[in-house]
């Protein structure tokens, strides 16, 4: 992924380029054994539906409460991290940490915004909103037909000791996801994509471990975040599904509302 | 699931051999400080040197260093090859004072400030409240001595070694105040000259520094206090130590701002100011600026370029914005400054910076030290390094004993008149 970072053309031409970049990775670092054919991604997606508690089970959530802990590691900086999801992609997580204060991530549906301590308030825009629409989607495993445009397996890789499949995604808006799943469990094990904001577009690596049951559903735990040379640690110690939230849970905080254009 | 994209709201952050074991962990802190050097350097040609060389040539003496001073001298002389600022080792035993004394804090000050002047150190300000304002100690004197140890020739010796480097005045500023600080309760005895020429000798005691004590990750703990005040008329001032505690001082200073919103201009104080996380500086720039997309300068690091960009904050502070500098503003107070300066929005005084301006991390050291590594250049927005070359002001203006001796700022002075007179 950072090839993609490093190609240096216009955004529009670098966009077009990207699936062709993925495309020479995949050449040069993917492979199937010979004869064995590549699942499709589809089933790939959808096992991983059954694998984690079944469409029935997923059918059954009607909104989700993760808290845990944050921490950069190796720089004794930690904190605590509680994120709500609700339909029908309404979301906001707020990390707290210590020496920094509170950052806040959320949308309504509409609005998709942050907040935190040290750069105050802002909207997201474009492509930004629209992968935080997508990402706050509920139940979002059952609805990858309508979250990506195009979906397909490239590959296996090795991850852990792990045989993975290889699946590129590629949105309605916004840049390709590649998404690996182990072979044997069906589990998603690791996710890389390019990450828009207006710092930059920084390419990003989430390793998901740490599987547990919760619910009727499998979630993993544990979330390690590579991003700009900075590994993150996000560790899950409950998630929790049909919780009470307060209705106003999903407003939009006034003092992002005050920066909508009038 | 977590949503994954949240990381992106940390772009930003984004600043002590004896036994066996000990040797053992000096020499896996020198090889943990030798990697991430060359795996996180933003340039990974290292400017031409030769990285692997400088760990090959250092790595036996590493091997045979028996003290922690001797391990630390030479993991100090590995990093200083790079001859960058923010690389840096900070003792083990620096975090556990500091822990010992967190209720009251820090190292404690005498309540003067200091700056070198012509060679001299002169008393810059005397802290209101301080012990040095209960002896009497006035702006304009001159150190000459603390404690017996004449100030003079450590000042010689810095203006020597650091002659042609643009963190000279931060140095020499740093020793005086390196000597007059020490324990809580011990008393600076300071010999003075006064502004008759009379040498005044004044028992000071030191007390915990003023502000509240701020930690964040590895950095030691420090007190952060921010202070704002109207001044000639209808002039907001706002001065603050540290860009650090972002929970107290991010809104202490939007309040100043609120409450100063049909000042005739604002002044921003940033003499003295060593800088701390450097996200910060976009969050302050934001209540300037009223468009969004624009940029005090861009962080290169070697996986990705990090856009230093402003949110804009309401309500919008549109009037004149004056900044003060001098070679002990250094890192986030330049990115600041220089940044509000190229997008035209603010209009510098006082003198040149001390150009160390690179974004960094601290890490535990296996042996228990703090390792400061500077991990991306910066560029301002005007396409300027801030590194080794600082902030220009706009309005050059120094400090002189003379002035301080009468009772003024030049430097303030320069940046009220330019406000009452500008159109």
């Amino acid at each position: 992924m950072d090839a993609h970072a490093k190609v240096k053309v216009p955004m529009h031409l670098r966009r077009k380029l990207i699936p062709l970049l993925l495309a020479a990775l995949a050449c040069s670092a993917v492979w199937a054994a010979p004869g064995e054919p590549l699942p499709k991604a589809e089933e790939i997606l959808d096992k991983f539906v059954e694998v984690t508690g079944g469409k029935a089970a997923y059918e059954n959530v009607r909104n989700e409460k993760s808290t845990g802990t944050f921490e950069f590691v190796g720089k004794g900086i930690k904190g605590t991290v509680t994120s709500y999801l609700a339909d029908p992609n309404k979301s906001v997580t707020n990390v707290d940490l210590e020496g920094v204060g509170t950052m806040q991530d959320g949308t309504d549906g509409q609005t998709a915004w942050q907040n935190s301590s040290m750069q105050g308030p802002r909207i997201k825009q474009g492509e930004e909103r629209a992968a935080s629409l997508r990402e706050a989607t509920l139940r979002a495993p059952l609805y990858w037909r309508k979250l990506y445009k195009h979906v397909e397996t490239v590959g296996q890789e090795t991850i852990d000791d792990q045989v993975c499949y290889k699946v590129v995604l590629t949105p309605e808006e916004g840049q390709l996801e590649t998404q690996y799943y182990d072979k044997k469990s069906g589990l998603m094990v690791k996710i890389t994509m390019v990450v828009a904001s207006p710092m930059g577009e920084i390419p990003t690596e989430t390793i998901l471990s740490d599987y547990k049951q919760e619910g009727g559903l499998r979630t993993p735990h544990k979330l390690q975040h590579k991003l700009a040379g900075m590994d993150f640690l996000v560790t899950l110690d409950h998630v929790d599904y049909n919780v009470e939230i307060p209705e106003n849970k999903f407003d939009v905080p006034a003092d992002v509302k005050a920066l909508a254009p009038k | 699931m977590l949503p994954l994209r949240l990381v992106s709201l940390f772009f930003a952050l984004g600043v002590a051999a004896g036994s066996g074991d000990q040797r053992k962990l000096n020499i896996e802190s020198f090889e943990f400080i030798w990697t991430t050097i060359r795996d996180q350097y933003w340039d990974p040609t290292f400017g031409g040197l030769n990285w692997q060389a400088v760990h090959d040539e250092l790595r036996p003496r590493m091997d045979k260093a028996s003290t922690m001073p001797e391990a630390r001298h030479v993991m100090r002389e590995m990093i200083d090859r790079l001859g960058k600022s923010h690389f840096g080792i900070i003792p083990s035993d620096v975090y556990g004072d500091l822990d010992e004394r967190e209720e009251g804090g820090g190292p404690a000050v005498t309540g003067i400030d200091v700056r070198v002047l012509e060679g001299k150190a002169i008393v810059t300000a005397v802290e209101d409240g301080s012990s040095a304002e209960a002896q009497d100690v006035r702006r304009g004197w001159e150190v000459v001595s603390v404690d017996g140890v004449p100030i003079a020739p450590a000042l010689r010796r810095i203006a020597e070694l650091d002659r042609d480097s643009t963190m000279l005045e931060l140095h020499l500023a740093r020793s005086v105040q390196a000597k007059l600080s020490g324990a809580t309760g011990s008393h600076a005895h300071v010999e003075f000259v006064d502004g008759e020429g009379r040498h005044v000798t004044k028992q000071i005691e030191r007390s915990e520094p003023p502000g509240a004590l701020a930690r964040f990750g590895y950095l030691p703990p420090m007190h952060v206090w921010f202070q704002s005040r109207k001044i000639a008329g209808n002039i907001g001032y706002l001065t603050f130590n540290l860009f650090l505690d972002p929970a107290h001082l991010m809104p202490e200073f939007g309040d100043a701002l609120k409450s100063c919103a049909e000042c005739a201009g604002v002044i921003i104080d940033l003499r003295g100011n060593p800088g701390g996380l450097g996200i910060m500086a976009t969050g302050m720039a934001g209540w300037f600026l009223d468009r969004p997309d624009q940029r005090l300068g861009t962080m290169h690091m070697r996986q990705a370029p990090i856009k230093f960009t402003v949110n804009p904050r309401l309500p919008t502070y549109r009037g004149a914005v004056a900044m003060l500098v001098d070679g002990c503003s250094a890192s986030t107070s330049e990115i600041f400054a220089e940044g509000m300066k190229d997008l035209g929005r603010a209009r510098v005084f006082g003198t040149r910076t001390a150009g160390a301006a690179l974004p960094s991390a601290i890490d535990k050291l296996p042996n228990g030290d703090g390792f400061q590594h500077a991990v991306a250049d910066y560029m301002s927005e005007g396409g300027k390094p801030l590194e080794g070359v600082g902030v220009i002001p706009d309005v050059e203006v120094k400090l002189t004993r003379e002035a301080l001796l009468a009772g003024r700022d030049p430097v303030l002075e320069a940046a009220i008149e330019w406000m009452h007179t500008r159109k």
